[in-house]
C-alpha cells in the first residue's frame, strides 16, 4: 500500500468548488450572499459546512433555523454519502463551481437521515469502517483495535489529517502475506436510476483458477450493463 | 461456534416462515425488489394510541382498523374530535427483514408514522417501546436504535444494530439444537428482537 502513497494522497486531497445559495423561500432579515467553498470529496457534508451554516444563520431569526439540509437540482442530498460521491452522482457532467441549495426548514422525512449532531456522522462513518473489515478480515482488525484508534480515524478524517488517518488506516487495508488479498473486497456501486441506492455483493479478490479479479471481472459479474455496449 | 446463517438458509426460513404466518393470519408477507435480485419479509400493522380511544379498539391489530375507527367515531364525534384522533393517534408500523451478506445475519428495519404520513422520530418511536424493553435495549448486545437508509428501497428506515446478532444467536441456537428440536433461525431471532421494537409472535409459530 505504501507504493500507492501518491495515490493516497490524490483521493485524500481531492476538491470540488461549490458555492452554496440560500433558498429563495427562506426568509432572512437581509439579502442572503452565496458562500464559496472547496469541499473535501472523502469527507460529508454535515462534517465540513458549519461555516456555511453560520454564514446563513446570520441573516435568519432564530425561529427560523431549524435542521440544515441541501439540494441540488431539485433533489434532496443525502449527508451520509461521501461528498466526492454526491457530485459524482448528481453533477459530474456539469460546469464547476457546483452549485448547491441551502435549507432550514421542511426537513424532506422521507428522504434524508436526520443528523443531530457530529455524533451521528461518527457513528455512521465507523459502522461503514466496520462493515468493511467484516468483509475484509472478519472484522479481526477492528476489534482488535483500541476505543483510541478507532477516535483516531475519525479524528482524522474530521480534521483533515491524513498521516493520522493513514496510520490506523494502513492496518485495516493489509492482509496476512499467506493469503492472496481480503477475504471479501468491500465495493459499492451507486448508481442514480435506480429504486436501489446500490449494489452490494460479497467478491473475492481472486478468482477459483488464482487468477487476480479486475475491477472488469466486479463490473460484469454485478453490474454488466455498465459495460454493455450501447 | 458460530451460526452464521447462509444467504441460501436465511430464504429457506423466512419461506417456512410465510408460511405459518399465512396459515394464522399474522399478515407477513414477501417483498422482492424492482430488480428482483433480493427479497425481504415485510410487515405492516396499525396501532392505536391509549389516549381518548375507546378500551375494545385497543388491542386491534388489523388493516381494519381504519374503518372500524371511522365507524365507530362517526356516532360520538364531532369533526375536529374526528380529525384529531384519526390523523394523530393511529401510528402505522411498517417492519422489514432483510439479510445482511456482509455479517451474515437477517436485521430488522422498521419505521412508524401517523396516518397524516408524518414519521416519528426516534424518540416517539423509543417512547412506544414498552418499559421493560428499554431496560432491555439498553443492557442487550446491540448498539441502540440508529436511522439507516433502506438498502433496497433508498429511504430512511430505524434498525437494530446486526454486528452482535451473532453473539445472541450463537447462544439460543446451541440450547435450541441441543434439544434436538427443529430450529427456524428467523423465528428464534425475530421472537428475541421483535418485541424490542412492538413486533410480537404469536406463540404458534414455535
Amino acid at each position: 500500500m505504501t507504493d500507492d502513497k501518491d495515490v493516497l494522497r490524490d483521493v485524500w486531497f481531492g476538491r470540488i468548488p461549490t458555492c452554496f445559495t440560500l433558498y429563495q423561500d427562506e426568509i432572512t432579515e437581509r439579502e442572503a450572499e452565496p458562500y464559496y467553498l472547496l469541499l473535501p470529496r472523502i469527507s460529508y457534508l454535515t462534517l465540513v459546512t458549519d461555516k456555511v451554516k453560520k454564514h446563513f444563520q446570520k441573516v435568519m431569526r432564530q425561529e427560523e433555523v431549524s435542521e440544515i439540509w441541501f439540494e441540488y437540482e431539485g433533489t434532496p442530498l443525502k449527508w451520509h454519502y461521501p461528498i466526492g460521491l454526491l457530485f459524482d452522482l448528481h453533477a459530474s457532467n456539469t460546469a464547476l463551481p457546483w452549485s448547491i441549495t441551502v435549507h432550514f426548514k421542511n426537513f424532506p422525512e422521507k428522504d434524508l437521515l436526520h443528523c443531530h449532531s457530529k455524533d451521528v456522522i461518527e457513528a455512521h462513518f465507523m459502522a461503514c469502517i466496520k462493515e468493511a473489515d467484516a468483509l475484509k478480515h472478519k472484522s479481526q482488525v477492528i476489534n482488535e483495535m483500541q476505543k483510541k484508534d478507532h477516535k483516531q480515524l475519525w479524528m482524522g478524517l474530521q480534521n483533515d489529517k491524513f498521516e493520522q488517518f493513514w496510520a490506523i488506516n494502513r492496518k485495516l487495508m493489509e492482509y496476512p502475506p499467506e493469503d492472496s488479498g481480503f477475504r471479501y473486497i468491500p465495493f459499492r456501486i451507486y448508481q442514480a436510476t435506480t429504486e436501489r441506492p446500490f449494489i452490494q455483493k460479497l467478491f473475492r479478490p481472486i478468482a477459483s483458477g488464482g487468477q487476480l479479479h479486475t475491477l472488469g471481472d466486479l463490473l460484469k459479474d454485478v453490474c454488466p450493463s455498465a459495460i454493455a455496449p450501447e | 461456534e458460530d451460526f452464521f446463517l447462509e444467504e441460501k438458509r436465511f430464504k429457506q426460513y423466512c419461506e417456512e416462515f410465510i408460511r405459518h404466518s399465512q396459515q394464522i393470519g399474522d399478515g407477513w408477507e414477501w417483498r422482492t425488489s424492482k430488480d428482483l435480485h433480493d427479497g425481504y419479509l415485510s410487515k405492516t400493522h396499525f396501532q392505536v394510541r391509549n389516549r381518548n380511544i375507546p378500551p375494545d379498539l385497543k388491542e386491534k391489530n388489523n388493516d381494519n382498523i381504519e374503518q372500524i375507527l371511522f365507524a365507530h367515531v362517526e356516532e360520538s364525534l364531532d369533526d375536529s374530535q374526528i380529525a384529531e384522533v384519526c390523523a394523530t393517534e393511529v401510528i402505522r408500523y411498517e417492519y422489514h427483514v432483510l439479510y445482511s451478506s456482509s455479517y451474515q445475519v437477517p436485521v430488522l428495519y422498521f419505521r412508524a408514522c401517523f396516518l397524516d404520513g408524518r414519521p416519528l422520530t426516534l424518540d416517539e418511536i423509543w417512547k412506544s417501546v414498552h418499559g421493560c424493553y428499554q431496560a432491555r435495549l439498553l443492557e442487550g448486545p446491540w448498539d441502540t436504535i440508529t436511522q439507516q437508509e433502506h438498502p433496497l428501497l433508498g429511504q430512511p428506515f430505524f434498525i437494530l444494530h446486526p454486528c452482535r446478532t451473532n453473539e445472541f444467536m450463537s447462544s439460543i441456537l446451541a440450547g435450541s439444537r441441543k434439544r434436538n428440536r427443529h430450529t427456524n433461525y428467523i423465528i428464534l431471532w425475530l421472537s428475541t428482537v421483535g418485541p424490542v421494537v412492538g413486533l410480537n409472535l404469536p406463540l404458534s409459530y414455535a
